[in-house]
């Protein structure tokens, strides 16, 4: 019993840990996409080299919690729930990583008119991700909570979907002066940021199903 | 000779440790809580101390319905017994090995031109209604109590994961020294009065004959448990009980404790020292206890996840078995003494019937509307909280 406390106690602190990593990298991506549109290209290149970082640290501490919990038969009924958990946070910092290498080899040109919704874009999306950690801890804690801290996250999802849009229909619709590469280059771009806030909401629909069992 | 008699309760200990294990530590071994091996030694040793410490008072319950007086009757009543409960199992029947032992005896009882203590009777049958109903109550209010706990403590998940298993192996040496005391009286209560062993003095304590014999029961009832249940565990274990860890911790829980109610004699003075009535010490069927449970549990989740079907199979027990049993006895006793020539018993109390009247009809008189009134009012209580429950888990995170 006395080597179980102690995995379950190591594995408690890692899952910890695992969760400020996708934090700190999320908050890495929003300062990321800020240094890019700004153009302070060092800044971006720091924040690069800090986000791969974390997100090589967050899948060795995926696969090292998905490990344990399988040779130690830890949560033996919610393990492969938790597992896919885990892979869909871990997720987001993929996502993150990817989305400031495209703008790292591709080098999208954002219009000067265009700066601050590309900016809010990554805030709110960013923000849809940052909210789904509390959720997440607070679903080995304090199940009965994750639904109310689940709400933000399908709030800024919600308001990340407007932003994009409004953003495609204005680059399609305004930017005349854009070449039509330009434009499909900044609308996958656009999705691409999009895409944490999705991964956020995948995740959210897991944890909300996962946290009802829970309570029930 | 009388280890030959003894093969049939034997046999019957063997079976009700390769099925009955499953009762206390199946969810736990079939979701990998806890290995087989940790459970099946430690429910073996608890077994057996159960068996030995506390196995007399229903045994005795037993003896009131039909004392057994010759080896050969007790041979072939336990052998009725085990062969109804392998047939029905066979089939795919609810049974159990309770009832059948008890059909068994009474169809001993016919057969010897005994008189049946209606008595004993109505109190056994008494206890196979309020066993699952009293299983279903613990239930409830247990796994009230472990979500209250749950929410107020805010222990992380993996810690609390390990109470969980720790409470396992607790409940569980519980629910296997409940099972050793309480059903005990069917493997060998039919053999106490027909083989009178003396008293044997181990310097630092003594076992009188009869827990001689619930010891060689409890060992056989452990063979079972170490040879047989791992399959019944890792399969119908988890099958037949989807539960939470914390659902089936209340499960063995609460059958630990109507198992321990219904075989303790200290607990039945206790009840008589403060002016209440005798608690009957009678064997009653772990796995109706266990379905009962479960059905507790159900209640507490909302009335819609109560499955009927187990009910019926409940109540379908309580007749189909014991009538098998008892038919199946009187044949082979029928067999037994004209075609072996075996003394299988002989008539003691022809027309004395009812012995424990007095106490029966007071158990009766409280405990059945106390538990119909109780199940009553939470019935009540959960079809009225059923629509805000629903609408509550209905509920959408966002508009």
């Amino acid at each position: 019993m006395s080597l179980f406390t102690r995995t379950n106690r190591e594995l408690s602190i890692r899952i910890d840990e695992f969760f400020d990593t996708i934090e700190i990298g999320v908050l890495i991506f929003k300062e990321g996409i800020k240094a890019y549109v700004n153009g302070d290209d060092s800044a971006f290149q720091n924040h690069l080299a800090k986000i791969d970082d974390l997100e090589g640290k967050a899948d060795k501490l995926q696969r090292s919690i998905e490990n344990d919990m399988i040779v130690h038969s830890i949560l033996p009924q919610q393990r492969s729930e938790l597992i896919k958990l885990l892979w869909q946070l871990d997720e987001i910092i993929d996502t993150s990583k990817q989305s400031l290498n495209e703008f790292y080899i591709e080098m999208p040109h954002i219009p000067s008119s265009m700066s601050h919704e590309f900016i809010s874009l990554a805030e709110v999306s960013g923000n849809a991700a940052e909210e789904l950690i509390p959720a997440a801890r607070a679903f080995f804690r304090e199940p009965h909570l994750v639904r109310e801290k689940l709400i933000k996250v399908y709030f800024f999802e919600r308001e990340t979907d407007k932003a994009a849009f409004q953003m495609k229909k204005k680059v399609f619709h305004e930017l005349n002066d854009l070449s039509l590469a330009e434009k499909a280059h900044i609308r996958y771009i656009t999705h691409h940021i999009e895409s944490i806030s999705d991964s956020a909401q995948a995740a959210a629909d897991m944890l909300a199903s996962m946290a009802i069992r829970q309570m029930l | 000779m009388i280890f030959l008699f003894l093969t049939s309760g034997l046999f019957l200990g063997w079976t009700l440790g390769a099925n009955d294990a499953a009762n206390v530590f199946g969810s736990a071994v079939g979701s990998r809580m806890v290995s087989f091996t940790r459970a099946a030694v430690t429910a073996s040793v608890f077994v057996i101390l159960g068996a030995v410490l506390q196995g007399s008072g229903a045994a005795g319950t037993l003896g009131r319905l039909g004392s057994v007086n010759a080896m050969g009757g007790a041979f072939t009543v336990a052998l009725a017994a085990g062969l109804t409960v392998y047939a029905m199992t066979r089939a795919g029947l609810p049974v159990s090995t309770t009832q059948a032992i008890v059909g068994a005896i009474i169809g001993w009882n016919f057969f010897t031109g005994n008189a049946v203590d209606t008595g004993a009777l109505t109190q056994i049958v008494t206890t196979w209604v309020t066993g699952p109903v009293l299983g279903a109550l613990f239930a409830f209010g247990l796994y009230h109590l472990v979500k209250i706990s749950r929410r107020r403590i805010k222990v992380h998940l993996l810690k609390y994961e390990n109470w969980l298993r720790m409470g396992l192996m607790v409940v569980g040496a519980f629910g296997a020294y409940s099972l050793g005391a309480n059903n005990i009286a069917n493997v060998m209560g039919v053999f106490v009065p027909s083989i009178p062993l003396e008293s044997a003095d181990f310097g630092i304590f003594t076992l009188t004959g009869a827990q001689q014999l619930f010891f060689l029961g409890a060992v056989a009832i452990s063979a079972g448990v170490l040879t047989y249940s791992r399959k019944v565990m890792e399969t119908v274990g988890s099958n037949l009980l989807e539960l939470s860890s914390e659902a089936a911790f209340v499960v063995v829980l609460s059958q630990a404790l109507v198992l321990f109610i219904f075989s303790s004699s200290a607990l039945s003075g206790f009840m008589v020292r403060i002016g209440l009535p005798p608690i009957p010490l009678v064997p009653v069927s772990s796995t109706q206890v266990v379905v009962g449970s479960v059905l507790g549990i159900g209640l507490y989740k909302g009335i819609r996840n109560v499955n009927l079907k187990l009910l019926g199979s409940i109540a379908s027990g309580w007749i189909t078995t014991p009538v098998a049993a008892g038919i199946l006895s009187f044949l082979l006793l029928f067999f037994v003494r004209n075609l072996f020539g075996i003394d299988v018993g002989h008539a003691v109390s022809p027309l004395s019937a009812g012995g424990a009247g007095a106490n029966t009809s007071t158990i009766i008189r409280y405990s059945i509307p106390v538990l119909l009134l109780i199940t009553a009012v939470y019935l009540v209580y959960l079809v009225l909280s059923e629509k805000k429950k629903t609408e509550r888990l209905n509920k959408k995170y966002y508009e």
